[in-house]
């Protein structure tokens, strides 16, 4: 990546920020004063956090599959790294995503897990990304390490549909809550919901485009000490 | 196509002169019904029969790992791997001739595992021998597609062993799910239930498609 994009990139990354900051302000205080489920109680409000996670956490994996496709099309490296930043921060939103569905599930439905289809499916992911990032460390020499993680990538978002196809044919009970499906979230729920989504993206935003500009910043420290080893 | 029949036939032969990736995967699935025995209980064959299919494919799924980590890793003796690489032909069909051979083995393992199976638990697979070896057919394609691609990954880490069943696992939920329904209702009815073939059918499907078009980047010179 050229210094200029390095700089944009920096650019966009501090005004994301900022955006962040605010946003986080916003959504902190619409979410505190929404109103109470009338039959959940306070711990309803989970869906505030959950829903956006698995958002930014389904965003991340698309990110990746796609950068690595563009990667193996294109063979730049910079796209390489834009393409684990996004495993990365994705793998962090659905750890997020796996943890705030226990917590609500053990309130509402009085255990922590099912084996839901949409949670084996979103738990499958958690897995095939963790294994995305392993193969990363495993394998010796960058370019092979690329090449190997946008396959992986690619298979892993195929993978998606079928693992959901065959899941929800044979692979367990539906019990997992169809809001958005239904089109109705309730009075007064719309805007912590909507607030949240767009947190949750605007954090992921932030988060990757750090990631990214470290990655680079790596690269070029790299690729200088290579210059002056051989100079 | 010829490169595909060339790779296929050497792998046959070479496999057909040591022998020892089908008899160690044959050794280790029937120590997995061994070990199945033990975790059943005793006298409830209703529960046996219940749990038979899901069984049946764990112990090929172990196998099958432990099988085709070896394709590749013979390979790289000699830098084989890379005169494959080398070869004017589109390496898609060196992946179609890898997996051809690893599907056979892995027939050959099922077939003599399920009657393992039929013998140590008691099920009645002789009458459905027939559609069995369909859905054995088709569930293994799927498994040794995802698989092939994988292991040649898997063989270029330092962590050989432990990538491939990391990498593939996940992925071939649709592949287990579809052959384990289908098994099941075999035992059960002696029927084979079109959804589940047909989800296998199409996961074959994806898989190979995106096997073959992928395997492309993994090979390298």
């Amino acid at each position: 990546m050229l210094a200029n994009d390095r700089r944009a990139v920096s650019g966009a990354r501090s005004a994301s920020g900022w955006l962040l900051v605010a946003s986080l302000l916003a959504y902190g205080a619409v979410v505190a004063t929404a109103p109470i489920d009338a039959v959940q109680g306070p711990i309803q409000k989970i869906l505030y956090l959950h829903v956006p996670c698995a958002f930014a956490a389904y965003l991340g994996f698309a990110a990746t599959a796609l950068l690595g496709a563009l990667y193996l099309w294109r063979g730049e490296a910079s796209l390489d790294r834009a393409a684990a930043a996004a495993a990365e921060v994705g793998v962090v939103f659905c750890t997020l995503v796996l943890l705030t569905g226990p917590i609500w599930a053990r309130g509402t439905w009085g255990r922590w897990w099912s084996w839901d289809p949409r949670l084996t499916v979103t738990l499958l992911l958690w897995f095939v990304y963790l294994a995305y990032l392993l193969l990363r460390g495993f394998t010796e020499g960058s370019e092979r390490a690329a090449r190997f993680a946008a396959v992986y990538g690619i298979v892993g978002l195929l993978a998606v549909p079928l693992n959901y196809f065959a899941i929800d044919l044979f692979g367990g009970r539906a019990i997992h809550p169809e809001n958005l499906a239904r089109g109705s979230l309730g009075a007064g729920m719309g805007l912590p919901f909507g607030l949240g989504v767009g947190t949750a993206l605007l954090a992921f935003l932030h988060l990757w485009l750090r990631r990214v500009e470290v990655a680079e910043l790596e690269a070029e420290a790299a690729a200088a000490a290579h210059a002056r080893a051989e100079g | 196509m010829n490169v595909l029949l060339a790779v296929l036939w050497k792998d046959l032969l070479t496999e057909w002169r040591s022998r020892d990736r089908v008899v160690s995967m044959l050794l280790f699935s029937l120590l997995v019904v061994v070990v199945f025995h033990f975790a059943l209980p005793d006298d409830a064959p209703e529960t046996t029969r219940a749990v038979a299919p899901g069984l049946l494919w764990a112990a090929y799924v172990f196998a099958a790992l432990l099988g085709m980590n070896r394709a590749f890793a013979i390979e790289l003796e000699n830098e084989a791997l890379s005169g494959l690489a080398l070869a004017p032909a589109d390496r898609g069909w060196i992946f179609l001739g890898k997996a051809l051979a690893n599907w056979l083995l892995l027939l050959v393992v099922e077939a003599i595992t399920a009657g393992a199976f039929a013998l140590g638990f008691d099920l009645p697979l002789g009458p459905v021998a027939l559609p069995l070896a369909s859905v054995l057919a088709l569930g293994s394609a799927g498994l040794a597609a995802m698989g092939t691609l994988f292991a040649a990954v898997a063989v270029r880490t330092s962590y050989r062993e432990v990538m491939l069943p990391l990498l593939l696992v996940p992925v071939l939920v649709p592949v287990l799910l579809g052959a384990v329904r289908a098994t099941a209702a075999l035992l059960a009815s002696g029927a084979l239930p079109l959804g589940p073939l047909r989800l296998l059918a199409v996961t074959d499907a994806v898989f190979l498609i995106g096997s073959f078009v992928l395997f492309e980047f993994v090979l390298e010179e």
